[in-house]
């Protein structure tokens, strides 16, 4: 009996006990192992680690430089069908419109890139140490060349600077001018280019000739051409740059990665695997992979999925005996052909083809990466290259208020030069055209074309279907507008 | 805190105070009908605490007063209530309950009638279970109860259901509550289960569920495992099935020559080389019968039941094995389970009940449903192309996307072992004959553990899924640190434990007054406390690429390649609940409930909840003025009440974490950073929803004809939704996540019906039917302000989004072009003064929809509504016949109204297509429903209603025909009962959809009907016995 009133008891106190634990505060607990944003930065290696961060969003460049190339007449859209990727067979067609997922992940991307510099800034005054500043210069080069990338495709675009924004305060956040975006750009990278050095102690950190090269850029955007030719001038005087010597094409290769053309490159490494699940964490250069032959089997190359494939136009564009057009453009039969002892298949492609391909950018069999190979090239993206400079500031030069055409001769001849063609002996318009002339085959397949047509106001004679008034900017994507709420409006002729 | 003491103090109070004599009377208890003595029949006298139990043979004693009156209950009869009248010896015979009145209805800490109900449950029984034979116990409810919609996500062995109760109300979690005797189990796991061991399923579908609070908002469904019975000897039972599976169909494809001269025409059009120089080329290889096979099945239960005087057992052990139609044992499941429960008598009136459950599961999978996966290959693949070229597969090499599917089965190796305990302790007191305190402590333990190898494998000549560069099967060679160095094959393993506990108590209160007023009360408290880790690694070169030396031991561990994760996350819920009943004569019925949760899931703004339920019932029936003799039974019932939905996929997001991914190169080597993920929200707070239900119950022809019906309609708030947001917030780099927000509503509103018949109309001859229907009307009624919706899933490969949330249609509706046939001539297309860029004849006539007389393809003026994945009526017809020992049963399911996206056609060149497509416009007047062949751009394969199909089905879910071994025969053997029956599972299906399974759905209410070739749920002929000893 006394057992039994002990039982009774005990259910009685478990049952009580169960209740009590409540008494302990249960729901109040943290995530173990884990960092809130809002209490960051408070060594210097949060900093560091911010602004890994803020360079991880160069890795979507693929995009860019398809649309650059797609958009043009240097390219069609390619891939497996005419339904493959639609948006860029839309671009392709300039029968784009508010609805494109690859403009869409242009404006996502870059905000983020954009949004993660300016998390840094937001906390900068947190503490001091040394190297902070070359922290800051990196994070601003960064945010401006994400702007840059956002200013390029849509104009106008909202300037958020030096913090987070709330989901509430977008409403009242306008697309802020070109002009304004422009300023801001040219002010981070002035910024940047006073602290930074020619070199940096880690391949693939930014440098001051990336920063002033970037800023000359966004001058000749802006046809700011004296202020262009001034800072073009000192990253071709003061920098440590030179032409790549060599085949053409190893200015590409991952054997000649950091060679003295390269002034500014995103870093890809064939490390870690990928999926088509999500494009934006990848490591490696998904142009690459996409630029390459479908259903290929042969030697150097690896196949791929035959986006982003050259015309014959551009193929005619080369003069004859430019070594450049083999080492931009794989001609697919001629290669076959000169290499008769080896069996070469591959398939065309549903999405077109033009027995061209992107020879810069393609799968190589000694530069793959981990599987899906597609996904993981290795081979760094050259976003600026010496080459690249050198035309601007000719083209600066030629176009300036006072133009020095001697100058801008000078260096779009080092450009001939270094591929052994007769040097250029034109001025005025002709001298202009060559320069332009020399700039579509010198960075073809490099996602320059569209943009320079744009801006040099060529683009309605040379893209078919492209409107003036409407094709010089891609539309803001509906949903863009739609979520803002901001009472933003399209870009022109962009509303139906 | 502040609620907490003084209910302490009330809880152990009562407790104490309402501890409270006569002579012997003894009796024997039997069965009316049989004359069988009935052990185990409880026998308490009646307004005290005094109880017995009967004995083996029936017996029972038990002291009383000359005026006490003695209670006998027994489940499955009636109960009978004696006065005592002096006597010292009482005999009484029960009579079984064929009505279906005083069946024990579950409700969340406490039970009830099924005449006392207030609430919609739907009840599915042991009985039930075991005429349908399911591998899994969700299959037990599909075409059973009304309300309650079970689709599969895979027809893969071990593969998931969804179990969706009234309808979607969100478009994160839909996942019900699952308890197993009160214990909270992952819908996830609930292949864990053998349905052989339950003793009944209770579906809480409106909103009575309440006592669960915050996570009651899509239902709460309550599994009971079997018990022992008091004083009853040994009684074992060994049943067993052996099955073969077969696939429920195989889409009719293109054959060699018909390929050959489609595809010829294609690239014709596109004034392309022909591919084909000859199309006779007859039938080809037919992919399907190389992939589907026949794959075997088989399950054996082993139990044993019984019980003495102070304590009852059941324990048991079973054995699944079931291989897949595609693969075998490549997508092959396992499962061992055993079991225990016992309760005991510590002292009089005080009970252990231990529960232990143990599953060992062992699934092996293919990749299914998705681009890439073995039977999206199968269909895309050439009917020209052998399966086996000298002593290799053949490579497919008309495609770079497509592989050959039997060479990607053979080169799948992986390995999901899953280890689970669920247990439970619980210590009942009843103070008196009102107050009953329960405690009780419920644990799930789970570990995970997966194996996955990755072989050196060369599919073919420029193939994605290439592991290895060539045929000799040499690695790539990547840079890594500057050197070129091979990628080997590779193993991951993984594990995962999981381990959560809940410990509850709470006090039931029940007395009658004046023997009209019947008062009941529950009052309680509960915390869950949920923990998983998770440790991975993958390491490289694996000697001879083989599955069999595929472990990380035996990998190279010094290959830099080499690398480890982990994670860990922890979720708490703390609760209270209270319930207050009412009953007038069983006349009128009230109820209430109040629950109060926190959740750990919300910020300190938001983290308590309160959710009221109110319910009642009038049984018409009984009122002095009901004269209506036909219907004996009539009750109405009503509740209304909020509840709550909790279920994130992130334990945190009202936090801004650094989660996010931050990987960069520096000097060629990978660099980690940091970065936000999912932005955090200060004042997220659960979903709430709100319930109103009316039902009726009739009964007819004594108990025979039951019907009952529900109406309901659910609004769901504050959906917990990540919507997407304005890029400029920066929420969409690696990692990155917009906020969970709350925004949004839905309603979903619907009828139920219910009619079944049962009747013995001899002792050799006895048959029951029931047939069920449910109505789902779903509307998305609200979303964020200024959001005019949101956008899910993608079509095709690349494409755009093809489903959509938007207020006025349902959730995850299809969006895309609708089309007005096909344009059969340039005549047609210049006069119609619409511009629609690229079409020529041939192509599809897109309509309209804003009248701008341009057809957009870049932006979504032109789409519309398509259709729904969502039913608009599920019904099920269940039929039960036996007779001179055989028995036969039928269950039969149907789905109308629900709408399919086919998205399993690769649009490749060469790749194969249905049947159907030999139908294509061919020129002028050929056809007005489907567009010419060509190769060239067109806007033919764009997301539109020539992919939305009607997914409308009936199916035949299980057919059974058994017999039963007359009892003369088979007691001379020592044997009880001795059944043997054939029995079939999806025995045949009507549907007009083209693809393979119509009765498929992803677990993703924004992308619920979307085809990518999903795996077929499997036709099953089986042979089973059961045997009683």
């Amino acid at each position: 009996m006394k057992m039994n009133k002990f039982y009774k008891t005990l259910s009685i106190l478990f049952a009580g006990m169960i209740l009590s634990v409540g008494c302990e505060d249960f729901t109040d607990i943290d995530p173990e192992f884990a960092q809130d944003a809002d209490s960051y930065f408070n060594a210097p290696a949060d900093y560091e680690q911010a602004l890994v961060g803020a360079y991880d969003l160069l890795q979507t460049s693929y995009l860019s430089l398809w649309i650059g190339e797609i958009a043009s007449d240097n390219a069609i859209a390619g891939g497996e069908s005419v339904t493959d990727s639609e948006g860029l067979h839309q671009i392709d067609a300039m029968t784009h419109g508010g609805v494109n997922n690859e403009l869409r992940s242009i404006f996502r991307w870059n905000y983020a890139g954009v949004t993660r510099a300016n998390y840094i800034f937001e906390n900068k005054d947190n503490i001091d140490f040394e190297g902070k500043d070359e922290i800051l210069a990196q994070a601003a080069f960064l945010r401006a060349y994400y702007y840059f990338e956002l200013v390029k495709f849509f104009g106008a675009v909202p300037l958020v600077i030096d913090r987070r924004l709330s989901p509430d305060e977008l409403a009242s956040v306008p697309r802020s001018p070109a002009t304004e975006v422009y300023a801001q750009i040219e002010e981070d990278l002035t910024y940047a280019a006073g602290i930074l050095d020619w070199t940096a102690e880690q391949k693939g950190r930014i440098t001051k000739g990336a920063a002033l090269a970037l800023l000359g850029k966004a001058h000749l955007y802006q046809n700011e051409f004296a202020e262009a030719a001034t800072v073009l001038d000192r990253v071709i005087n003061e920098g440590p740059y030179a032409l790549f010597q060599g085949d053409y094409n190893g200015i590409f290769r991952v054997v000649n990665e950091g060679n003295p053309e390269v002034v500014f490159d995103v870093q890809y490494t064939g490390i870690e695997g990928g999926s088509y699940d999500c494009f934006v964490c990848l490591e490696g250069f998904a142009a690459v992979g996409f630029h390459s032959i479908r259903g290929y089997n042969g030697p150097i190359y690896s196949d791929g999925n035959s986006y982003n494939l050259p015309t014959q136009e551009l193929v005619d564009a080369f003069e004859a005996g430019d070594p450049r057009l083999e080492g931009a453009i794989l001609d697919i039969e001629a290669f076959i052909a000169a290499n008769p002892d080896v069996e070469i298949t591959y398939a065309e492609g549903g999405g077109g083809h033009t027995g061209y391909y992107n020879n810069k950018y393609s799968k190589r069999l000694d530069e793959l990466g981990p599987p899906d190979t597609d996904l993981t090239s290795p081979v760094n993206h050259i976003v600026i290259r010496y080459a690249d400079v050198l035309l601007m500031a000719a083209e600066a030069h030629a176009r300036k208020a006072n133009p020095n055409e001697e100058q801008a001769r000078q260096y779009l001849n080092q450009v001939r030069e270094r591929v052994d063609l007769e040097p250029v002996n034109a001025s005025g318009e002709a001298l202009l055209n060559a320069i332009y002339q020399e700039r579509r085959v010198e960075l073809a397949g490099e996602g320059h074309r569209f943009f320079d047509l744009v801006r040099t106001g060529r683009a309605a004679q040379e893209i078919d279907g492209f409107q003036t008034g409407r094709h010089e900017l891609f539309p803001i994507p509906q949903a863009e507008i739609d979520l803002a709420r901001a009472g933003w409006q399209q870009n022109p002729g962009y509303n139906n | 805190m502040k609620l907490k003491l003084p209910l302490f103090i009330l809880f152990l109070g009562l407790a104490f105070a309402l501890q409270g004599q006569a002579q012997m009377v003894t009796g024997s208890v039997t069965d009316q009908a049989t004359g069988e003595s009935l052990p185990g029949v409880a026998v308490r006298v009646k307004g005290t605490t005094r109880g017995a139990v009967t004995d083996l043979d029936g017996v029972y004693n038990v002291q009383a007063a000359g005026r006490d009156t003695l209670q006998f209950s027994f489940v499955g009869y009636i109960m009978e209530e004696v006065p005592v009248a002096n006597r010292t010896s009482i005999n009484i015979q029960l009579s079984p309950d064929v009505e279906t009145l005083s069946e024990v209805v579950v409700v969340g800490y406490g039970t009830t009638t099924k005449k006392e109900l207030t609430g919609a449950v739907s009840v599915v029984d042991a009985e039930a279970i075991q005429g349908l034979n399911p591998v899994r116990i969700e299959q037990a409810l599909q075409g059973q109860v009304a309300g309650v919609n079970i689709s599969s996500a895979s027809g893969s062995p071990g593969g998931a259901l969804n179990i969706r109760i009234r309808g979607l109300s969100t478009n994160g979690n839909n996942n019900p509550l699952v308890l197993v005797d009160g214990i909270p189990y992952s819908t996830d796991g609930l292949n864990a289960l053998n349905p052989a061991d339950i003793e009944s399923v209770n579906v809480l579908k409106d909103a009575t569920a309440g006592i669960y609070g915050v996570q009651a908002a899509n239902g709460v469904i309550i599994i009971t495992t079997k018990k022992g019975r008091k004083n009853s000897k040994p009684s074992f039972g060994f049943d067993g099935y052996y099955g073969v599976q077969s696939t429920t169909k195989r889409l009719d494809l293109l054959n060699a020559r018909e390929f050959a001269i489609l595809k010829n025409e294609a690239f014709g059009a596109a004034n392309q080389t022909l591919p084909f120089t000859n199309t006779e080329l007859g039938v080809g290889t037919n992919w399907q019968d190389e992939v589907f096979q026949t794959a075997p099945i088989q399950n054996y239960n082993f139990n044993v039941n019984g019980g003495s005087e102070k304590s009852t057992y059941s324990i048991g052990a079973s054995y699944l094995d079931q291989e897949g139609i595609i693969g075998g044992d490549k997508s092959g499941f396992r499962r061992y389970n055993a079991r225990i429960n016992y309760i005991t008598e510590l002292a009089p009136r005080v009970n252990l009940e231990n529960i232990l459950l143990y599953t060992n599961e062992n699934r092996k999978t293919l990749a299914e449903n998705g681009i890439g996966s073995v039977l999206y290959n199968t269909i895309n693949a050439s009917p020209l192309d052998e399966v086996y070229t000298g002593n290799r597969y053949t490579y497919l090499q008309n495609f770079s996307d497509i592989i050959n599917p039997l060479a990607q089965i053979a080169n799948t190796f992986n390995d999901n072992r899953t280890n689970k305990i669920v247990g439970k302790q619980e210590l009942s007191y009843e103070i008196n004959d009102n107050f009953t305190v329960t405690g009780r402590a419920g644990y799930n333990y789970a570990i995970v553990d997966y194996k996955g190898f990755s072989p050196l494998v060369f599919y073919g000549p420029g193939k994605a899924q290439n592991t290895a560069s060539n045929e000799a099967l040499d690695p790539f060679e990547n840079d890594l640190n500057g050197v070129l160095t091979p990628v080997p094959n590779n193993v991951t393993e993984s594990r995962t434990v999981y381990f959560n506990y809940n410990l509850e108590a709470f006090l039931n209160y029940e007395r009658t007054f004046d023997d009209v007023h019947k008062v009941k009360a529950t009052l309680g408290t509960s915390i869950f406390a949920d923990r998983g880790s998770h440790l991975s690694g993958t390491a490289y070169d694996i000697p001879y690429n083989s599955w069999e030396y595929a472990d990380i031991s035996m990998a190279n561990g010094t290959n830099l390649r080499n690398s480890t994760t982990s994670w860990q996350d922890r979720s708490r819920l703390q609760s209270y609940f209270v319930r207050a009943e009412y009953g007038y004569q069983e006349k009128y019925q009230l109820s209430a409930i109040l629950r109060r949760d926190a959740s750990t899931r919300f910020g300190a703004n938001n983290r308590f909840g309160y959710f009221p339920t109110a319910s009642a019932a009038w049984v018409i029936s009984d009122e002095s003025f009901f004269n209506i003799n036909a219907i004996e039974f009539l009750k109405l019932r009503a509740s209304y009440g909020v509840s709550g939905n909790d279920k994130i996929v992130n334990n945190w997001p009202y936090r801004g974490l650094l989660n996010g991914e931050a990987v960069y190169a520096f000097n060629d080597n990978l660099v980690n950073g940091r970065a936000i993920g999912t932005l955090g929200n200060d004042d997220l707070r659960w979903e709430q929803t709100s319930q109103a239900n009316i039902g009726l119950d009739f009964n007819f022809l004594k108990g025979r004809l039951d019907i009952s019906t529900d109406y309901y309609i659910k609004n769901t708030k504050d959906l917990l939704l990540q919507p997407e947001v304005s890029g400029v917030l920066g929420s969409y780099g690696p990692g990155g996540a917009p906020p969970y927000v709350n925004a949004g509503s839905i309603r979903n509103n619907g009828f139920e019906f219910l009619i079944s018949y049962r009747d013995q109309l001899s002792d050799d001859f006895g048959f029951n039917i029931s047939y069920n229907l449910t109505t789902i009307n779903n509307e998305v009624t609200g979303l964020a302000e200024g959001v005019d919706f949101l956008q899910f899933a993608s079509f095709g490969v690349g494409g755009g989004n093809a489903t959509r949330m938007e207020v006025g249609y349902p959730i995850g509706y299809f969006f895309g072009y609708e089309t007005e046939g096909v344009y059969q001539n340039a005549e047609e297309i210049a006069a119609r003064g619409v511009t629609q860029a690229g079409a020529v004849p041939g192509d599809f006539r897109y309509v309209d929809q804003d009248g701008d007389g341009v057809i957009s393809f870049g932006n979504n003026n032109d789409r519309t509504f398509l259709g729904s994945a969502i039913p608009d009526v599920t019904m099920g017809l269940n039929l039960g016949v036996n007779f001179w020992g055989v028995d036969f049963s039928a269950n039969i399911f149907g789905s109308f109204g629900n709408e399919i996206l086919r998205n399993y056609e690769r649009q490749q060149p060469l790749a194969n297509v249905q049947t159907y497509r030999i139908g294509r416009w061919t020129g002028e007047g050929s056809t007005n429903e489907q567009p010419r062949l060509t190769t060239a751009a067109n806007n033919n394969a764009v997301i539109s209603d020539f992919f939305v199909e009607d997914g409308s089905f009936i199916r035949a879910k299980n057919v059974q025909l058994g017999y039963t071994l007359p009892g003369t025969l088979i007691d001379r053997i020592g044997l009880k009962r001795f059944r043997i029956y054939v029995s079939a599972n999806n025995l045949f299906t009507f549907t007009g959809y083209r693809g393979y399974d119509p009765d498929f759905s992803s677990g993703n209410p924004t992308a619920a009907g979307i085809d990518y070739g999903a795996y077929p749920q499997a036709r099953i002929i089986m042979g089973g016995f059961n045997i009683n000893f």
